[in-house]
């Protein structure tokens, strides 16, 4: 089953952020609570552990892009 | 916005991050960790800590560093230091750090709340320990015995940073103010431990940061921390520079030569993350 990633929302004012990298190629398995991609806030580097485990898919976001919170920025296949 | 470097990634877990907050929310509490924009939050709360933020989340000061919302203050809660007890108990937190924000519109600043607060804690979970960051209380010796009196293992006031930038991004603060906390709380309650904390990357000079160590162990102050100052938004006092972790380990072997019992220095120590090491070690070096 295909399910998408979206861009989370760390803080109630968030409204996007930069996505920086990403740290699985899609086809790559992961498992729950492995760091799968990085997002940028006016902080820090934030790497985002996977809530389940699964395979990256068609990624929708580029290293660089801002996306907004809660658009899809991947593909993943459990 | 400055390239962050690598030394300022966090790991982020999602789920342990909703489930504390739920905790929070349900019993109306707040945290500073949420306040703050706290870069370990991700951290702490996945290893289930958090730092309660008691008296509202709305400060009547201004700082230009801090994150936290400054307005009009509303009411106590009574409830608010049984319910901070409640979820130490939940979380099984064998060190809770209660900090407050600046409630210069109480004619005691909050001690007297913040009291109840630890007496609630040392009540509900015994042999836990309290630490509490305080404000200045407008320097009052009496409300800050009243916090005291509650015999909280460890008071910490951060003096944040060095005195030269105090007019600009600390402006309702000051410096000497702030270190008379320090002093006056060794001099009332010697027992209790003392620690407070200051930020690097502001636009501080070397020789500005030694004398702000020196004015700090004068004091008499037990535990420091030593950080890297992050901006929380483009509106806040603008970033200098990014630290090196190297900067910051020769800051903490300077502090230490110059007898503080515990030093954290390194980018991302915040005053509470792992407080409860640096109380451990406090108090190992006291012995």
């Amino acid at each position: 089953m295909k399910n998408e990633l979206k861009m989370p929302k760390l803080r109630p004012e968030m409204e996007s952020a930069v996505l920086c990298a990403w740290l699985k190629e899609p086809g790559q398995a992961f498992r729950k609570g492995e760091p799968i991609y990085e997002i940028e806030t006016e902080k820090v580097v934030n790497q985002i552990e996977a809530s389940e485990d699964g395979v990256m898919g068609r990624q929708l976001a580029e290293e660089g892009d801002e996306v907004a919170v809660g658009a899809a920025i991947a593909e993943v296949e459990e | 916005m400055q390239k962050k470097p690598e030394w300022l990634k966090v790991p982020y877990n999602k789920q342990a991050v909703d489930e504390v907050a739920a905790l929070m929310k349900d019993l109306k509490l707040n945290t500073v960790c949420k306040e703050a924009n706290c870069p370990n939050l991700g951290e702490c709360y996945q290893k289930h800590t958090a730092t309660f933020m008691i008296m509202g989340s709305q400060c009547t000061r201004n700082c230009r560093f801090c994150n936290v919302t400054c307005g009009k203050a509303g009411p106590l809660d009574p409830e608010e230091p049984l319910h901070v007890a409640e979820v130490a108990q939940k979380l099984g937190l064998r060190h809770v750090v209660v900090t407050q924000v600046t409630r210069d519109d109480l004619p005691d600043g909050g001690a007297a709340h913040m009291a109840a607060t630890v007496r609630s804690i040392h009540s509900l979970c015994p042999g836990t320990t309290v630490e509490v960051l305080i404000s200045d209380l407008k320097g009052s010796e009496e409300a800050l015995q009243t916090v005291l009196a509650a015999k909280p293992e460890v008071m910490n006031h951060n003096v944040e940073m060095v005195e030269r930038l105090y007019p600009d991004i600390r402006p309702q603060a000051k410096y000497a103010r702030s270190l008379k906390v320090l002093s006056d709380s060794k001099r009332f309650a010697p027992e209790i431990l003392t620690k407070t904390g200051f930020m690097l990357g502001l636009g501080e000079r070397d020789d500005e940061v030694d004398k702000l160590m020196d004015d700090i162990r004068a004091t008499g102050c037990d535990i420091l921390t030593i950080s890297q100052y992050l901006q929380p938004t483009k509106e806040h006092w603008p970033l200098d520079r990014y630290v090196t972790p190297d900067e910051f380990a020769r800051w903490k072997e300077t502090a230490m030569a110059k007898g503080f019992r515990f030093v954290a220095s390194s980018p991302l120590v915040r005053s509470s993350y792992r407080a409860a090491e640096a109380l451990d070690a406090a108090m190992e070096n006291r012995a």
